[in-house]
Parts: structure tokens; sequence; C-alpha cells
């Protein structure tokens, strides 16, 4: 095998691990290690209704910059975040990892699809969908500037989503 | 009370049992978790009084059309070709399957696929194929998609009602329809549009729960007015000045009559007048806003109408509430399972920054993952599972009893924590439920 082939599959292996660590730390609801995952500057949008690539104009089921993210996170740690007490046992499934474009020493546009199980209240729920992540290289170390996750299911009546998707 | 067995079928329930259910200060649970009570709400209420359908910019253009349900009735909101809005009955008239799947869109005429008859946009047989099958006795004239009889609207507001006479819209609104401006008056043009999306959500639990209550943000979402504390203007925060929920503010619950309810914010939020306005001058377009808005309606209406940011937080029995920057409609799918819809709200003549932040305002609080409804959601399933407990079956509604009145306009008011709202829901409810066909 030659060497540049070689090297997309390492690139590719690199960021797979990433989204699983992303994943696992979202399945277990450590909001703080999770955080530490992102840029200074972010966006964390799960758009509704359609998959319009638009962000802004239109409701949103999330659209945090990075102080919105912070109030999130620092809620769903109080005592008092009803519908996450007790939380939700999560098992997520990510799949179909595809780096859209990529940089070795930067970074880029990788998209990938999930399918997640929820439990809690007596009720096993599935969320299923695809996400884009936008990874960026600092100091070696990758971080999300920004995730998009397409639900499924974004356009019927839905239940409480309080988890991390 | 004498204890009555769990009634099974809508037919075996009588008229005083319904009464025996609705008591002064305390309803019993069944109201809320029996399966033929509920088929009985249907019949009697959703498919009986005014049901907010849809607005009217929702089809703005003939042709333009949303597929609503109206209780178990699957409705047509459409705009004909003559710009009328009419509510059509979503069922062909050959075989009875829908002409209409898409929950939106537009279209010359609507089709059914089973044998290919079609219909005009007013609901009339344009169409019917391999027509030789039917004799003389077949009209084209009285086979049409079925028009819902009354259909009126108040400020774009369009409400439908299955029942050939009644009281006008007017009349059932009452007092409640002023309240309607605060919203749409909150644009300087006096237009809203519902064109920005809708979040969908369902709960599992009774469709009366969902009401208008001022005792429970401070338990409730708790963990929101704890982010307050770290930043008093996050999300819906810069709406709240101080605390509204408590005995001590000017907030109070109001009851309109007819079901309809409201929380009234506006001598409370009048009081940070300046704060607000303030606020908005930090948004583009904001200063604007405040100087066509003062044009538009003069010093005192304008700075009432800014104050309040387009939220009268008002509740119109039994499916429509205008509550913060959206327009909810609440459809009741069986006992314990609801469905809530709420379109987010344009204002006409602003800024886009505006409205822009009135949609991060809402997604903050609001929605499947907003900080407020998921807990509102989870609240309603615990009461739901609550209630199956049937040992002492009352839902305590008697808070402020001793101390709501009658206002000038003949609603009446109680403080903001006050169950004011409920019992006029549930006073109303058994109007309904026990009024002759």
């Amino acid at each position: 095998m030659d060497n540049q082939k070689l090297a997309q599959w390492a690139a590719l292996r690199e960021v797979e691990l990433f989204l699983f660590r992303e994943a696992q730390l979202a399945d277990e609801h450590q909001y703080k290690e999770w955080f530490a995952l992102w840029t200074e500057q972010l966006l964390y949008w799960v758009p509704c209704n359609s998959d319009e690539e638009a962000v802004g104009r239109k409701i949103a089921l999330i659209n945090d910059n990075r102080p919105e993210l912070d109030e999130r996170l620092f809620r769903l740690g109080t005592k008092f975040a009803h519908a996450q007490n007790p939380k939700s046992r999560l098992s997520r499934v990510i799949g179909n990892v595809v780096l859209q474009e990529w940089d070795a020493d930067r970074g880029g546009r990788v998209t990938s699809r999930f399918n997640l199980t929820e439990v809690r209240a007596g009720r096993q729920l599935t969320f299923a969908g695809r996400q884009t992540h936008l990874l960026e290289r600092q100091n070696g170390v990758l971080r999300m500037r920004e995730k998009h996750v397409f639900l499924a299911n974004h356009d019927i009546p839905m239940p409480n989503l309080t988890f991390i998707i | 009370m004498q204890q009555v067995a769990d009634p099974s079928s809508a037919n075996a329930i009588t008229n005083e049992y319904l009464q025996s259910l609705v008591q002064d200060g305390r309803v019993h649970s069944r109201a809320y978790t029996n399966q033929a009570i509920f088929d009985l709400e249907i019949d009697r209420i959703f498919h009986r009084s005014w049901i907010y359908i849809g607005h009217e910019s929702e089809v703005p253009k003939p042709g333009d059309y949303q597929a609503r349900p109206m209780g178990r009735t699957p409705v047509i909101l459409v705009r004909g070709k003559d710009k009328q809005v009419r509510v059509l009955v979503n069922r062909c008239r050959h075989r009875g399957a829908q002409v209409v799947e898409a929950e939106s869109g537009n279209t010359r005429m609507f089709r059914c696929w089973y044998h290919g008859w079609t219909y005009e946009l007013t609901g009339a047989l344009a169409e019917v194929t391999e027509k030789g099958g039917y004799g003389p006795d077949f009209k084209m004239e009285n086979m049409g998609l079925v028009e819902v009889p009354r259909v009126a609207s108040h400020r774009g507001f369009v409400f439908a009602s299955i029942q050939l006479e009644g009281e006008s819209l007017a009349d059932f609104l009452g007092g409640a329809a002023a309240q309607f401006d605060m919203l749409v008056d909150a644009s300087p043009t006096g237009e809203i549009f519902l064109d920005a999306g809708a979040n969908k959500t369902e709960y599992h639990g009774n469709w009366k729960l969902v009401g208008m209550d001022g005792y429970h943000p401070n338990f409730v979402h708790a963990s929101v007015v704890a982010g307050w504390a770290r930043n008093s203007e996050s999300g819906i925060g810069a709406m709240h000045r101080e605390d509204p929920f408590s005995d001590e503010a000017l907030t109070l619950t109001r009851d309109y009559g007819n079901g309809h309810a409201m929380l009234d914010f506006r001598a409370q939020r009048l009081k940070s007048y300046k704060k607000h306005a303030e606020f908005l001058s930090k948004v583009p377009g904001g200063t604007q806003y405040v100087d066509d808005m003062h044009k538009a309606y003069g010093k005192e209406r304008a700075e009432l109408l800014i104050s309040l940011s387009g939220d009268p937080h008002l509740g119109v029995f039994p499916n429509l509430q205008l509550i913060g920057h959206q327009v909810r409609i609440i459809t009741p799918i069986a006992p314990g399972i609801t469905q809530v819809t709420m379109s987010m709200v344009r204002l006409g003549g602003v800024s886009d920054e505006i409205n822009t932040m009135r949609v991060r305002q809402h997604e903050s609080f609001y929605g499947p993952a907003g900080s407020g409804s998921p807990d509102d959601a989870e609240i309603f399933e615990r009461v739901q599972r609550g209630m199956a407990a049937e040992v002492n079956p009352w839902i305590e509604i008697s808070r402020g009893m001793h101390r709501e009145f009658v206002d000038t306009d003949g609603s009446v008011v109680g403080r903001i924590t006050d169950e004011v709202p409920q019992r006029g829901q549930m006073k109303y409810w058994l109007q309904l439920m026990t009024q002759a066909a």
C-alpha cells in the first residue's frame, strides 16, 4: 500500500476515535469533559422541520454559541433539570464516517451517521440521523468548532431531547 | 360524592356524573385519565366549539394549504383562487381516503389517488374518473369535499366550528379578543407571519394540563431561574425582570370566561420599560423599532406593547395559546397523549436582527431541547402517572378563591400564583360537556 493511502487511513482512524470519544462522553453525561472538546468559538446546531443548511432565521431545536452551550450544561448540572432527573440511559453508535474535506495539519469537515437508544421513565426510544463536524487541529489536538445534527424525526412531534445529541 | 364506577363508554356518562367531577375548587382526576370522557371531549368540545386552525399568513397565496387536525377530524386550511380561506374536511367523498398527505404545500386542485377523483380548491368535485359508472341520481354538486360550516377569523387567526349554528367568534372570544392585539401590534405595521418554522412536541399527559399556570415557574423551571442568576438577560430572561412569579409581583391571573385565561404580565413588564428599551437599543434596528412603535401607536400604548414583547400569555380554549414569541396549537391524541405545536411568530416591519433575536430567545426556553418546555412536559407526565391513584382522586385548584375579584371588564382576577385559569377552564369544560347537541 502506498504512503498516501496509509496517511488517509490514519486520518480517518484518528477522526473516528475522536467521534467515538465524543459519543461516549455524551452518552455518559460527562458535560465538563464533553465541553472541553470544543474550540473557543463554537456552534452547536440541531435544526428542525427541514435539513436546509441555513443557520439562523428559522427556529431550531438547538442553536448554541459558547455562552449558550455553557448555560445549557450548567442547567443540566443543577439538581433542578427535572427532565434529566433521573438521567437518560444512552447508547449510540457512530458509523459511515467520511472525511469530506481534510487537511492533516488543520482539520476539516466530517460527516457521519448515528443511531441512539434512549431509555428513561419506562420508555425506550430511538433517535437517528446524520451529523456534520467541523474539526480543527489546535496544538496537535482535534477539537470541534461546529457540530450540526440532522435528526431523522425533526419534523414530527418529538419527545424531550434533554441530553447531548 | 357517590363513587361511580369508571365509565367504559361515552354513552354511559350522564350530565350528573360529569357535574360530580368538577366541584368548587377541585376536579376528579378521571376528567384527565378516562378514555370515555376523552371521547366525549372530542365530540362535545373539539367537534362543536370554535377551534383554532391556523393563521392566514400560513396560506398567503392561492393554492397554499396546511393540513391540520380538528379533534379527530383531519382538515385542510386552504386559500382559493378567489383569495378566500376555507377549511375543508380532508376526506375523499368516494371511499374516504385523505386527499392531502403533505403537511403543507401549494396545489391547483386536490386529487384522491385511490380512484382519481379531483376537487377544486373550494372543495367542489371537479372530475370523477369513468363517470359512466354512475346513474342520473349521482349529482357532482353534492359530492364536494365537506366544507367546515363555520369559519371566521380574528386578526388573521382562523377558527372553525363543525357545529352548524352557535355563537359568533367575537362572542366566543369575548374579552380575550383584545389581547390578540398585544401580539399582532408588537409589529409597528400590525403584521405577523408564521413562516419561521415550528417546534413540534409530544408528552404523555392530558391536553388540559398545558394551561396557564403562574405558580409553577420557580419550581418546574428552577434550573432556568438558577441560570438567570448568572446572566439576567440570557434567553427569555430579558423579558422577565425581577421575579414576576411571586405573590408580591404586579403580575395577575385573569379569566375572561369561555375557558380563556391569561397570565397578565402587562403592569409588571411596563415597570421595566426603560430597561427593556435599553436592551433593544443594543440590537441592530432596535432604536428604529422603538421609534416606529411610538409613531404607530402613541407613547402610552407603544411602551406597553414594547414591554410585553408580543407575549399576551393568553390561552384560548381549547386549543390555542399565544405565549412568548409563538402561536401554540394543542392537539389531544388520547387521554394521556398530547401534541403541542409551537409556531414561531415573525414580526412585520422590524429588522431581521430583531426577529432573529426573538427566534434565539424562543429556542432558549421552548421546544423539545429548550430549557423550559422539557421540564413542563416531564412534570405533566409525572402528574399523569400520579393521577392513576384514585384513593383520593381530587386535583386541588382552590388556590386564591378567597381573594379573586371581578374586574371592570368582567374578567375574574387573581394573583399570579392563583388557580383562576384552572377554575375558569374547568368551569367552561363542564358547560360544554353537559350541553345538549
